[in-house]
């Protein structure tokens, strides 16, 4: 019992266990669209296209939610302009203009003058570093991204999984997938504290993905994915605890174990 | 109640269909007939807007568009059957379109999904998940959703693809029903013997329109021939 309990009576590591649940919450809500509309590329591209963003809200002192936010409209909008302009396919669109906003973050990072330090934080995050303001944002961000995806849920389910149909009654198709990238970097931003951008994709598919494997709809999908994360998240924050590794990474190591569990036990 | 006028459709240097113009009536039961490549989908697509580049050759009656009217039923293969959603789900999405944004599912819309289940004879399927269906169960569910969006067009693209024989007659007598109802009903197909027996209006396609009447006027071995040969003949010229 000591086990469970020790490491309770340090504040930071109760604010790191809230905001692994929140987190994980978030990322069921957001990860199942993902993880069904075949995003988790872009998903990923996003967790590294707005570092800049964030690199710029903690260089001039304003609000990281606020720069990531900024972000990830602009690279929403690039993606689809770079496509259009260029008549290249999406994946190649996406691959130039994420890795171009990338290195532009550590650029401006590099000015900095406390340089490897942070960029390491960014890279890798740190959930024990969170502060009591993180996770009243954490909360408000949970709360605002699930009563967006409340609202435009049965829209969402169709241009998914027919977007031909959700076309012929005339939905807004591509709007609501630039929509769903805008939701996916402010999740980004969330995780980035506690994984790093390098690692947040993880958290956004991973625990969907495995909840995908064994959920028959979507309420149950979107349960079970917050379940499994919150379950890793917290597995994971106490093996880091007492083998002394690094938190973030040591989370995304115990979902993917998650994964591979629910692969092999999944119903035929 | 809905056509196409002289709608030529090119992807690149290929013309998938050249100056195609054909009427959709109420109360009929249409067949879009003709081999692989011929322009079927293409034609099927317009009418639904999915080509938005060619949305001026669409003709719609007064007081009918497409989005208040198409309920569009897609080729099955197209679909993604391991997605995480239930018989009853599926049925329930026919009523996105009309009930809008800001707008839930209520109980008269419930009532639909549940008689459209019943009609297609999947109701007690509804709980389970579409992985678990075979191909004809399939058919029926998306025939169901389609009966659950209440269009006064219905657009099938190859309904009897990967539909067991039995389940092709009930599917068959469904659109007919339809039809007899009042509805415009136009199925794309390969299947001319199928189309011949349930359907009151055929039209040969082969990149432009070979026939067009009853069946009693189309099918003859001549426009068949025309239909079905010249496709052939299109392809070896195509690639020469």
């Amino acid at each position: 019992m000591h086990l469970l309990t020790d490491p309770l009576q340090f504040a930071f590591f109760n604010r790191a266990l809230i905001a692994v649940v929140l987190v994980s919450v978030l990322c069921a809500l957001v990860g199942a669209w993902v993880v069904l509309r075949g995003l988790s590329y872009i998903g990923d591209a996003m967790s590294h296209a707005v570092f800049p963003g964030i690199v710029g809200a903690f260089l001039t002192g304003g609000n990281l939610l606020l720069g990531a936010l900024i972000a990830a409209v602009l690279t929403a909008l690039g993606i689809g302009a770079v496509g259009r302009q260029s008549g290249l396919k999406q994946d190649s669109a996406i691959g130039i203009v994420f890795v171009g906003m990338f290195a532009l973050g550590i650029v401006m990072l590099s000015r900095a003058p406390t340089f490897t330090t942070d960029l390491s934080n960014f890279l890798i995050g740190n959930p024990l570093g969170v502060t009591p303001a993180d996770l009243w944002g954490a909360l408000a961000v949970t709360l605002v991204v699930g009563g967006f995806l409340t609202v435009i849920q049965k829209e969402l389910l169709l241009a998914s999984f027919d977007p031909t149909e959700a076309r012929a009654v005339g939905l807004p198709v591509r709007r609501l997938e630039s929509l769903l990238l805008i939701l996916i970097g402010l999740v980004v931003v969330l995780t980035v504290q506690l994984v790093g951008t390098t690692l947040s994709v993880s958290l956004l598919i991973t625990s969907s993905a495995a909840a995908r494997l064994l959920a028959r709809n979507l309420k149950k999908m979107m349960m079970l994915a917050a379940l499994l994360g919150t379950a890793g998240g917290v597995t994971g924050l106490y093996i880091s605890y007492y083998a002394n590794t690094a938190p973030g990474a040591t989370i995304v190591l115990v979902n993917t174990a998650i994964f591979l569990a629910a692969l092999a036990f999944r119903r035929e | 109640m809905l056509g196409v006028e002289n709608l030529t459709v090119k992807y690149g240097l290929q013309t998938a269909l050249e100056n195609a113009t054909v009427r959709f009536e109420a109360g009929t039961f249409s067949a879009i007939i003709g081999p692989n490549g011929a322009g079927k989908s293409t034609l099927l697509k317009t009418l639904v807007g999915l080509l938005p580049d060619h949305a001026d050759a669409v003709r719609f009656d007064p007081g009918h568009s497409a989005r208040s009217c198409i309920s569009y039923v897609p080729q099955q293969q197209t679909l993604d059957w391991a997605f995480p959603v239930t018989v009853w789900d599926v049925a329930m999405m026919g009523r996105t379109g009309r009930l809008g944004w800001l707008h839930w599912p209520g109980r008269q819309d419930r009532q639909i999904v549940e008689g459209a289940l019943k009609e297609t004879g999947v109701y007690d399927l509804r709980s389970r998940h579409i992985g678990a269906l075979s191909g004809g169960q399939r058919q029926r569910v998306l025939l169901a959703r389609m009966l659950a969006r209440q269009g006064h067009l219905l657009l099938l693209d190859e309904p009897l693809t990967g539909v067991d024989a039995a389940t092709q007659e009930t599917l068959m007598a469904l659109l007919r029903a339809q039809a007899d109802r009042g509805r415009a009903v136009v199925m794309v197909t390969h299947d001319l013997e199928q189309a011949r027996r349930w359907c009151d209006h055929l039209i040969l396609v082969n990149r432009r329109v070979i026939a067009d009447g009853t069946p009693e006027q189309v099918y003859t071995t001549q426009n068949i021939e025309a239909t079905f040969s010249t496709s052939f003949l299109g392809h070896t010229h195509a690639e020469a």
